[in-house]
C-alpha cells in the first residue's frame, strides 16, 4: 500500500467562520470536501495541513497560462475558475492530429508540473465534461451523444442544487437525460429557470445550442508563427525571427488587399512564460520595413530568459488599405502633406513614447474658449479646414486649460482691474480692450428645481399624484413645506456665470486675456472673480 | 579678425582661395528663420514665451505642408497650450499643425530629430528647455541634411555654445498705439536681439524692433520705435473713468502715427 501524502487544504473566510475552499486527494479520502467548516475538518484529520487561499493569485496564474496557451491556438478563453478553453479548429494539423495535439499539451503542462486534465470535443461543454470525467480523451465530431452518455451528470458542471435534485430522481448519467420529458422535469424543479439551466447545458454539450467561446484576447485578423527548435536567446535573434514573420504576415495581408493597424508579437519561452509587445499604427500598414522600425524600439522589452521557442506575430484591426498612387509632383497633389509619411512618423513616435503623444487640434462647437478647441489623438487624418471660425473677439495664442485666478489690487466697477497679481507678481494694466461677454452654455447643465411660487398648489408636481390628500393631509403639508423651504429665494450657488473677457497690456508690454467671472449682483454666488485665461503674443 | 585677414591676403595674391569671394546674399531681417537651419529663439525673461510664439509664427510664412509642434506637459501648464483660434491674428496663412506632447526633455529632442528625418513635415517648432552642444550639433546636421527648418523656443536660462545658425532673444514690447482707441492695445510689437549668427556674424548684437500689422499681417522692422508709448497710454487709461482733462497727449499721438 502506497503512503498518501498528509492531507492538505486551502481555507477561506466564510460567513460563519473558516471554510475549506479546496482539498487535496488525501484530504478528500479523509472525508474533507470543499465547503466543510474548518473546525469539522480539523476534527476529521487532526494533522491537517492548511493554508489560506489566494484567489487573485490563482486567477492571475490562470490568465498567464491562458496567454501562454496562445502558442497552441489563437483563441483562448477562461472556463470558470480553473479551466481553459482552446478553440483548436484548424490548428490540430500542426501537431499531427487532435490526439497528438492533446498529448503535446499534456506533456508540456506535465513538464511544468501543472496538474491538469484534458478533453477535446466539438462543443465546449462536451470538452469540459470529458476533461472532468475522462481525461485525455478525444471525442470525434458528431458522436457527442454516444460519447457523453456514460459520463456522470456532475461532468456537466451544474449547480449543486440541480445535481442533488437529479441524483434524488435517480438520474446520474448524462445519457439518462436524453429522452426525458422536459416539461415533467421542469415541474420537479423549484423554478423553471433552474430546469432550463440543466437542459441548456445539455443542449450546449450536444451542439444543439450555440455556445460561443469568450476569448481572452480579440481574435487576430492574421497570424504568422515561427517555431524555433533551437531556442532564441538574444535580441538580435528575436529581430531576425521578427523579420521573417513580418515578411510572411505582410505577404498574407497583401494577398487579401489589406493592411493592419495593430501588431502584437508574442514570445513564448521554453519555461512556460511569455512576453508580448504591441505596436499600433495610425493608418493600416503592411510595409515590412515600417513594422520592423516600430518594433525596433520595443524588442528589448522582451526578456529571452532561458530561450524563446516560439514567436507569434498577430495582425489586429485589419482594414482596406488606401493604395492610391503618389502624385507626380507636389503641385498636382490634392494635399500638400504626404499623409503616409506623416502617419509613419507618428507611428514611430507613438511606438516609443506611448499612445496619445501625437495630437491634432479639433474645433468643437462650444462658446467656452477652453472647450472650443480640443486635442484629439492623431488617427491618420488631419482635421478638415473647411469650416470658417465663428466670428469672435480677439483670441490669444496661448491658453490655459484651467483659468488661473488672479488677485485684484485696484478694481474699477465696469472695466478690467488697474493692478492685479498673477503668479505672485503685481502687474499694472496700461491699456485694455473689451469686454467680450461669453455667456454660459445653459443647455449643458441640469438646472436646479425652479423656485417654488408662492401660490399654494402650483408646486404640486413635486408630490406623487397617487397620494390621496384626505388620507394623509399632514404628510402632504409637511412635504410641501419641505420643498418650499428648500428653494425659497435662496440664490443658487452653482449656476454657471457669464464671463467678461478683456485684452489687457501691462507696463512691460505683455498682453493677457483676463476675464471676470460673473456680474455684480447676478445672484449666482458671491462677488465676481478674476482669472487669466490666456496670453497674447 | 586675424583669421579673416589671412585668407583674404592670400587670395589677393592669387595663391589659393579659401572661400568664394561673394557678398552675403540678401542678409535681411529673418536671416532664414523658419526657412533653413536651426534657429534658437530664447526668452529675455520669464514670461516672454507668448511673444516667442508670436515671433516664430509671424516672422515667416512657412512652406506649404504640416508644421510639427513639439512641447512638453509641464510647459503647457507653464505657458499655456497653443490655441489655433489665435493664429489668424498672427499669420496670413496659419500652418497646419500636428503636435507632440512628451513628458521628458530627452524624448522631446528625440522627437525633434525623428520629425526632421521623416521628410513628412514642412517645418519643426519645438519648445525645448535646454540641450548641450552635442545635441544642437546633431539637430543642426539633421536639419541641414534633410532641409527641414527647425525653430527652438527656449527659456531665458538658455546660454552657452550652440551649433544653431542663429540665436534670437525676444521680448514683448509695449504695443503700437491703437488708432481707433487710444486706451486699447494696438499692433503687437516685439524686440528681437540677434545674439549670434553663423550666416551673418557681423550682425550679432543687432536689435530689431518689430511690429506686426494686424491688417496685412506683415511683420516689419521699425527703426526707432517711439521712446515709450506706454507713458501716453498710461495717462489715458488712468483717465478712462474720469473726464478727459488734458487731451494733449492724444493729439500728439495722432500726429505722430497719423
Amino acid at each position: 500500500m502506497d503512503r498518501l501524502p498528509p492531507p492538505f487544504v486551502l481555507i477561506e473566510e466564510g460567513a460563519n467562520g473558516l471554510r475549506i475552499a479546496a482539498a487535496s486527494r488525501s484530504a478528500r479520502k479523509a472525508g474533507i470536501s470543499p465547503g466543510l467548516a474548518f473546525t469539522d475538518a480539523k476534527a476529521r484529520a487532526p494533522h491537517l495541513l492548511y493554508e489560506e487561499i489566494d484567489r487573485d493569485a490563482d486567477r492571475q496564474a490562470l490568465r498567464a497560462l491562458a496567454v501562454w496557451m496562445i502558442r497552441f491556438a489563437p483563441l483562448v478563453g477562461l472556463d470558470g475558475e480553473d479551466g481553459l478553453m482552446l478553440e483548436t479548429t484548424g490548428c490540430a494539423h500542426l501537431y499531427g492530429g487532435e490526439a497528438a495535439m492533446l498529448e503535446e499539451i499534456s506533456a508540456i503542462l506535465a513538464r511544468e508540473g501543472i496538474a491538469h486534465r484534458t478533453g477535446l470535443a466539438s462543443t465546449p461543454v462536451a470538452a469540459a465534461a470529458l476533461a472532468q470525467a475522462r481525461s485525455g480523451q478525444v471525442l470525434p465530431e458528431g458522436e457527442e451523444s454516444t460519447g457523453l452518455a456514460d459520463l456522470p451528470i456532475t461532468a456537466l458542471r451544474l449547480t449543486e442544487e440541480a445535481e442533488t435534485l437529479l441524483r434524488r430522481f435517480g438520474l446520474t448519467r448524462i445519457g439518462q437525460l436524453y429522452g426525458i420529458d422536459r416539461k415533467a422535469l421542469a415541474r420537479r424543479f423549484q423554478s423553471r429557470d433552474a430546469a432550463d439551466a440543466v437542459m441548456i447545458r445539455l443542449d450546449q454539450a450536444l451542439g444543439l445550442r450555440h455556445d460561443p467561446l469568450k476569448p481572452l484576447r480579440p481574435e487576430p485578423a492574421k497570424t504568422a508563427r515561427l517555431n524555433c527548435p533551437d531556442p532564441l536567446a538574444s535580441s538580435e535573434a528575436i529581430t531576425l525571427g521578427l523579420e521573417q514573420l513580418t515578411e510572411t504576415l505582410c505577404t498574407d495581408l497583401q494577398a487579401f488587399g489589406q493592411g493592419a493597424r495593430g501588431f502584437t508579437l508574442h514570445a513564448f519561452r521554453a519555461d512556460g512564460t511569455s512576453d508580448s509587445v504591441e505596436i499600433t499604427a495610425a493608418r493600416p500598414v503592411r510595409t515590412p520595413q515600417h513594422i520592423l522600425n516600430l518594433f525596433s524600439e520595443r524588442i528589448d522589452q522582451i526578456d529571452p530568459g532561458f530561450g524563446i521557442d516560439l514567436l507569434l506575430l498577430e495582425a489586429h484591426r485589419a482594414g482596406a488599405m488606401d493604395t492610391s498612387a503618389v502624385a507626380l509632383s507636389g503641385d498636382l497633389a490634392a494635399s500638400d502633406t504626404d499623409i503616409v509619411a506623416l502617419a509613419a512618423l507618428c507611428d514611430r513616435i507613438t511606438a516609443k513614447l506611448g499612445e496619445g503623444v501625437i495630437r491634432v487640434h479639433q474645433r468643437v462647437e462650444s462658446h467656452r474658449p477652453e472647450r472650443a478647441e480640443q486635442d484629439r489623438a492623431f488617427t491618420g487624418t488631419l482635421p478638415e479646414e473647411d469650416t470658417p471660425a465663428p466670428q469672435a473677439g480677439p483670441r490669444p495664442i496661448r491658453i490655459f486649460a484651467a483659468p488661473e485666478r488672479v488677485q485684484v489690487l485696484a478694481e474699477v466697477p465696469d472695466g478690467p482691474p488697474l493692478r492685479f497679481i498673477w503668479r505672485r507678481i503685481a502687474r499694472t494694466v496700461i491699456r485694455a480692450d473689451g469686454p467680450e461677454r461669453i455667456s454660459p452654455e445653459w443647455w449643458t447643465y441640469t438646472a436646479a428645481p425652479p423656485a417654488a411660487p408662492s401660490q399654494a398648489g402650483t408646486a404640486r408636481k413635486w408630490l406623487t399624484p397617487k397620494l390621496d390628500p384626505r388620507a394623509d393631509a399632514d404628510l402632504i403639508i409637511e412635504t410641501r413645506q419641505f420643498w418650499e423651504g428648500m428653494d425659497t429665494g435662496d440664490r443658487v450657488k452653482n449656476l454657471p456665470r457669464a464671463r467678461d473677457y478683456y485684452r489687457v497690456e501691462d507696463a512691460e508690454g505683455r498682453r493677457y486675456w483676463l476675464f471676470r467671472e460673473g456680474l455684480y449682483e447676478d445672484g449666482r454666488g458671491g462677488p465676481p472673480e478674476w482669472f487669466v485665461h490666456g496670453l497674447f503674443a | 579678425m586675424e583669421s579673416n585677414a589671412l585668407p583674404s591676403a592670400l587670395s589677393s595674391l592669387g595663391l589659393f582661395r579659401l572661400q568664394p569671394e561673394t557678398r552675403p546674399r540678401d542678409i535681411a531681417f529673418p536671416l532664414g528663420l523658419g526657412e533653413a537651419g536651426v534657429h534658437e529663439v530664447c526668452e529675455t525673461s520669464y514670461g516672454d514665451m507668448p511673444a516667442l510664439t508670436g515671433f516664430a509664427l509671424a516672422a515667416r510664412t512657412y512652406r506649404p505642408g504640416t508644421v510639427f509642434w513639439i512641447t512638453q506637459h509641464h510647459q503647457r501648464l507653464d505657458h499655456g497650450a497653443l490655441l489655433q483660434g489665435g493664429m489668424p491674428a498672427l499669420s496670413a496663412a496659419p500652418p497646419k499643425l500636428v503636435s507632440a506632447v512628451t513628458s521628458k526633455g530627452l524624448d522631446a529632442l528625440w522627437t525633434v530629430e525623428e520629425a526632421i528625418r521623416s521628410n513628412a513635415v514642412a517645418a519643426v517648432i519645438a519648445e525645448i528647455e535646454d540641450m548641450d552642444f552635442t545635441a544642437s550639433r546633431r539637430l543642426a546636421l539633421a536639419s541641414a541634411r534633410h532641409g527641414v527648418p527647425l525653430i527652438l523656443l527656449m527659456p531665458y536660462t538658455r546660454e552657452g555654445a550652440t551649433a544653431a545658425s542663429a540665436r534670437w532673444r525676444v521680448r514683448a514690447h509695449p504695443s503700437a498705439p491703437n488708432p481707433y482707441d487710444a486706451r486699447a492695445p494696438g499692433w503687437p510689437r516685439w524686440q528681437a536681439v540677434l545674439e549670434r549668427s553663423r550666416q551673418a556674424p557681423h550682425m550679432a548684437g543687432q536689435s530689431f524692433d518689430l511690429e506686426l500689422n494686424d491688417e496685412t499681417l506683415s511683420l516689419s522692422v521699425v527703426s526707432g520705435l517711439a521712446a515709450d508709448p506706454s507713458a501716453a497710454g498710461k495717462a489715458s487709461f488712468a483717465n478712462r473713468f474720469a473726464p478727459p482733462a488734458n487731451p494733449e497727449p492724444e493729439t500728439r499721438q495722432t500726429r505722430r502715427y497719423g
